[in-house]
């Protein structure tokens, strides 16, 4: 389980989180919405120890990692996998030595398992044959595959993903939504997912919360987030540029 | 009044928020590199060393160097012969010292220093490129979530083949150097090989090459250091890593060039010359 107290976050002036709470439930999926620079990827990148909160706590499975020692942190992270937004495939490295990487360092498979793994990993985000390659002569959506099978190839308890749909087309979008459903089904892997792609939102979420002001301004189920009646997330959901969002951003860039 | 008061003090707040973003970068990055070096030094101890990745780096630092270690130690070898030999016949009418002073400026200054300002353009550069690039790109965050230390995967394969490259390299310059002076030497001021190399090896001793040797090791954790320094702190997409790559040339030559006065100093002290 994944909690996280009132965490705090600066970046010089620049309030990125304003004390967010928020716990993750074991085996659900947690979508994570807001616009683009409300910190989405900042809280992930705190949940998983690359960015240090300011203040606050966050626990997984019991242990406070902002306080831990780093050879802790390291054995946490084992249980986390972590899908990039810019996916941060090893330039030097090819497809199969970018997805076998986790499994050399973080399990105990053999050469001929670890080659079986890898396989079955790409497979099952629609990539086939590519195990040769490198990462610069794939396109932008099967390198975010490569990012994906690479995450969940050592199959961690949690995967963090950042943006998993952005660049790709809506059919392999899908193929990457009944991904994350199967393995929840079948791995009961817990999953937060930080989205913009509300068709994605609505086919995977048990929660979606909406991140705004460096708080979480709105938790509920996918039904609730249709019928609710908080004006900034009809707006982000509707995805109107009339709304609280707007005005409040407009001010700020006046004050400027 | 208040007005003034209030216009004082943002501006005392203006200039310490300037103060605190500006003037203690190079300590604070003095203070980072040495604790990265730290870390770096005590992975190797520990044994965190990824011999594979060692080997292929020491090919990048030493054998893809050699060409232009070299041509550059051979050339400069043959200038120095040149300077030397028409100079003093200017003096005493005929070229002497040649042998003596070619070889005792390449084994003392020029084959360290020179191989130093190569390597550290050649490879100084692309450790910091490449280093720079992977944390622009999140490579560097994406080793860590893979339970590997961006440091130990990176930083200590460089730090192990620059530190043993250098020196072998500065050995392989002296050698060439003072070959290139010799062939100068018996073709531009007839002076046979026998001659030369009696002139060199009547004044130069073990302690004179230990000197340039010694320099070479110290050299080597320079360029390293900065190199991985710059690339682990670069920030801001291409551009970012390009300023990066600049500020370590810049840098690794600088401090190179101010230590080797001291270094000299040091060694001179302790007879090592």
């Amino acid at each position: 389980m994944i909690k996280v107290n009132n965490i705090y976050k600066n970046f010089g002036s620049n309030v990125v989180l304003n004390g967010v709470h928020l716990d993750v439930r074991a085996g659900e999926v947690l979508i994570i919405m807001g616009f683009s620079g409300a910190g989405k990827s900042i809280l992930l990148k705190n949940i998983i120890g690359l960015v240090k909160p300011d203040s606050g706590f966050i626990e997984i499975d019991g242990i406070d990692i902002t306080k831990c020692s780093l050879e802790k942190l390291h054995e946490i992270r084992k249980k986390i996998g972590y899908v990039f937004q810019e996916v941060a495939l090893f330039d030097s490295l090819n497809i199969f030595e970018n997805v076998a990487f986790g499994l050399r360092n973080l399990t105990t498979l053999n050469e001929s398992e670890i080659k079986q793994r890898v396989k079955q990993c790409l497979a099952m985000v629609g990539l086939k044959n590519v195990e040769h390659l490198n990462p610069s002569s794939l396109s932008g959506g099967m390198k975010k595959r490569v990012g994906l099978a690479r995450a969940i190839a050592y199959q961690p308890e949690y995967v963090l993903y950042d943006e998993p749909t952005t660049g790709l087309d809506p059919i392999m979008s899908d193929v990457i939504s009944d991904l994350i459903i199967n393995l929840k089904k079948h791995l009961h892997i817990t999953s937060i997912v930080v989205t913009h792609d509300m068709k994605l939102a609505y086919k995977i979420a048990d929660r979606i919360m909406m991140l705004y002001g460096g708080n979480i301004i709105f938790s509920g189920t996918p039904d609730e987030v249709r019928n609710t009646k908080n004006e900034y997330v009809k707006q982000f959901v509707r995805g109107s540029s009339q709304g609280p969002i707007l005005i409040e951003k407009r001010f700020e860039m006046e004050r400027i | 009044m208040i007005k003034a008061s209030v216009r004082k003090i943002m501006e005392f707040e203006r200039f310490r928020e300037k103060l605190k973003h500006t003037s203690f970068v190079p300590i604070e990055g003095l203070g980072k590199a040495t604790k990265m070096a730290q870390e770096t030094i005590n992975d190797i101890f520990k044994g965190f060393v990824s011999w594979k990745n060692t080997v292929m780096q020491m090919v990048e630092v030493g054998w893809s160097s050699l060409p232009i270690i070299l041509l550059t130690s051979f050339f400069m070898g043959m200038v120095l012969a040149l300077q030397v030999g028409s100079t003093t016949s200017n003096m005493f009418n005929e070229p002497v010292y040649v042998g003596t002073i070619t070889s005792f400026s390449m084994a003392i200054e020029l084959g360290p220093v020179l191989t130093a300002i190569v390597v550290t353009g050649r490879v100084g550069a692309a450790i910091t490129a490449e280093v720079g690039s992977m944390k622009v790109t999140e490579q560097l965050d994406a080793l860590y979530t893979l339970g590997t230390n961006p440091v130990r995967y990176l930083a200590v394969p460089r730090f192990l083949a620059c530190f043993f490259m250098l020196p072998i390299l500065t050995v392989i310059s002296n050698i060439v150097g003072i070959y290139g002076g010799m062939i100068l030497a018996t073709n531009t001021w007839d002076i046979s090989s026998n001659a030369f190399w009696s002139e060199a090896l009547n004044f130069i001793g073990v302690r004179t090459f230990l000197h340039g040797f010694i320099k070479s090791f110290f050299f080597a954790l320079v360029i390293v250091i900065v190199a991985c320094h710059k690339g682990f702190n670069a920030k801001g997409g291409a551009e970012g890593v390009g300023k990066a790559t600049t500020s370590s040339v810049m840098t690794s030559m600088v401090f190179i060039l101010i230590s080797d006065y001291f270094l000299t100093n040091l060694l001179v002290s302790l007879r090592i010359k």
